[in-house]
């Protein structure tokens, strides 16, 4: 197996080794990244807001205590792989990549401009941090299933995580990578289901009717659970358990509220949420004061 | 489009780290196999037809890197982006028409944009399957050459097989390797064939037609070719086994040097080797007369090959009819 690269040099906590980040840490670093996810949308007034919101916790804990990750160096090859499928939840995740260090806040201020890198749908225009282009519904798992054969192949012990939309699981090609996932037994392999119900049409029992979640992808062979996914503590758990799991894959179905963490926000439902700069500002002035 | 391999198409590579025994392979099987024992980053992916895309032997030989993927050609795609970025070099199989058109947004989003050396290798090409227009692959070039990033291979026989597959692995990027198994080409005596991305082969040189082919339609168009010369013709031929990048400046050059040109393809008039062929003369303004031999924009049925074949007028018979009466039309006018 190739040697990781050695960056002693660097005062990073979370690099090579994983370790459990404080509830009082994830606390800050979950309002850090809503605080940022409100700013970025207020300058563009309509995007993924509440999805941001919502999914702000699973993205806390995956970035600032479960994953072993180098931002001094994203293409560590000892790093483990972070897949975003639907690719649209990009508010959060580019807020995600600047908070963790990936690059500077600043950067933030050119989203979805024309020539700037952090379009809408993450690209790997990014560079390195965006692991492989998504965003065309139902792909992301099978990229993941193949790089979780690559590395077991080649004696890695790094782990792939892949994040889906709940809507997304209405693609077919989910399933076959699904099946494929749990024929090869990947126990390198976890997802999260981001169980916020919300698809463009509306809520996702509306559209297409699909629980229970954990069931299917437990025939498919995997293990499978569903918490609370805007519970830090209940989050953290979930992946040590995932970790612990052998010979199988394993799904986190996660429930989250769209708008999370935002009073006046939390449950609505709609795909594309315009901000408008009163909403910003109470949105603004409610985070501010949740800060310790 | 660019015309030569080497512009913009992710740092072209010659095939000298390609062993012989790939070289001289006239199995794709055995030529994969070869490469893939000197070269561990080289997995195998299939999907339920290991014996008809010949990867039954990757399988027994080599089972830490054969991937049976089941039939499920989209997931496979997609599964070979993720190991491409972790490193390894995939190669998926199925039969022509599952690994392009079912696949189309998996090779777009994850194999060409993101340009990894995923290699997608079809078997059945155009009209050789009895099963039909669904197993009948008659768009699967121009759904490749649509592409950006993606090399098109189709070599003439297994003559040329080994060779192809050497440029495929040794190209850093995507590449769509168009076959016909050699059980149906039962001539393996003739000499090996090289085969370079972006260059076509003149197989024989003519004064008064060009005929350019690509696959099983370059013996037609030999034989074509001594058809035409039993009327006193003389005939090119040339074996176009890159069809993207095409070789733009030998098409400029014999457009220049000849009064016509008939390509002749196993695939539909659509985008393929004829469209192909006719950018590359537009764009230049070379005035020229030109015909397509190819299906005619029409699905064609569960046949034979032969009998298909006779059907949408692939046969040296009919490509020397319609290269006569190319050449006996009225000159072309030139405007000005």
């Amino acid at each position: 197996m190739m040697p990781a690269s050695n960056h002693s040099e660097v005062p990073e906590t979370r690099g090579a080794t994983r370790t459990r980040a404080s509830g009082a840490a994830l606390d800050a670093h979950a309002l850090a990244l809503r605080r940022t996810v409100v700013s970025m949308i207020r300058r563009v007034r309509v995007g993924y807001l509440l999805q941001g919101l919502g999914a702000a916790d699973i993205f806390a804990t995956l970035f600032f205590s479960e994953m072993r990750l180098r931002p001094d160096n994203p293409e560590w090859e000892g790093r483990d792989r972070f897949l975003l499928s639907t690719a649209h939840n990009t508010a959060l995740l580019y807020a995600t990549f600047a908070n963790r260090g990936f690059f500077s806040l600043d950067r933030l201020e050119t989203y979805t401009q024309d020539g700037s890198p952090l379009e809408v749908n993450a690209s790997e225009r990014m560079g390195a941090v965006v692991e492989a282009t998504c965003g065309s519904l139902g792909q992301g798992l099978s990229v993941a299933v193949g790089m979780a054969l690559s590395l077991r192949r080649r004696g890695s012990d790094a782990r792939v995580y892949v994040v889906l939309g709940d809507g997304e699981l209405q693609e077919g090609q989910v399933w076959e990578a699904a099946l494929s996932a749990g024929n090869y037994r990947l126990d390198n392999l976890c997802m999260v289901v981001d169980r916020n119900c919300l698809q463009v049409e509306g809520h996702t029992d509306k559209v297409l009717r699909f629980n229970p979640i954990p069931a299917k992808f437990a025939a498919f062979g995997w293990q499978a659970e569903e918490i609370n996914g805007n519970d830090r503590t209940a989050l953290l758990d979930a992946f040590d358990r995932a970790r612990a799991c052998k010979d199988r894959p394993y799904v986190i179905s996660a429930l989250t509220t769209p708008g999370a963490g935002v009073p006046f926000l939390e449950g609505q439902m709609s795909h594309v949420a315009l901000l408008t700069p009163e909403d910003a500002d109470r949105a603004e002035e409610y985070l501010k004061g949740m800060v310790k | 489009m660019t015309n030569s391999a080497a512009e913009g198409m992710g740092g072209f590579k010659d095939v000298r780290h390609v062993s012989p025994a790939t070289l001289d392979s006239r199995s794709y099987g055995r030529a994969l196999l070869a490469a893939a024992r000197e070269d561990d980053r080289i997995v195998c992916l299939g999907a339920d037809l290991s014996q008809p895309t010949q990867t039954d032997l990757f399988r027994d030989e080599i089972p830490s890197r054969f991937f049976m993927m089941g039939i499920q050609e989209a997931h496979m795609v997609g599964a070979a982006g993720g190991m491409a970025r972790v490193g390894d070099i995939p190669v998926c199989h199925s039969f022509c028409v599952f690994i392009t058109r079912r696949v189309y947004d998996q090779v777009a989003m994850q194999v060409a944009y993101p340009k990894l050396p995923v290699k997608l290798v079809g078997f059945l090409p155009g009209l050789a399957t009895e099963l039909g227009p669904s197993h009948q692959a008659i768009d699967d070039v121009a759904l490749m050459r649509a592409l950006p990033n993606m090399v098109v291979l189709e070599p003439r026989g297994p003559e040329q097989v080994g060779a192809a597959v050497a440029a495929m692995l040794s190209h850093d990027g995507p590449v769509y390797l168009r076959l016909m198994t050699s059980r149906s080409q039962k001539d393996d005596n003739s000499p090996l064939v090289p085969l370079t991305i972006g260059k076509g082969q003149v197989v024989r040189s003519g004064r008064d037609i060009a005929l350019i082919a690509a696959g099983i339609m370059v013996r037609k168009a030999e034989e074509t070719a001594d058809l035409l010369a039993g009327h006193g013709l003389s005939a090119t031929v040339v074996n176009m086994a890159s069809l993207k990048p095409i070789d733009g400046e030998m098409i400029r050059d014999i457009a220049k040097t000849h009064r016509a040109i008939l390509t002749a393809e196993n695939h539909s008039r659509v985008g393929g080797l004829g469209s192909a062929v006719a950018e590359v003369l537009a764009e230049a303004g070379l005035p020229i007369k030109f015909r397509i031999a190819a299906i005619n924009d029409v699905f064609s049925e569960g046949a034979s090959l032969t009998y298909l074949l006779e059907k949408h007028g692939l046969t040296a018979p009919a490509l020397c009819a319609a290269a006569i009466g190319l050449l006996q039309e009225t000159p072309l006018k030139t405007i000005g």
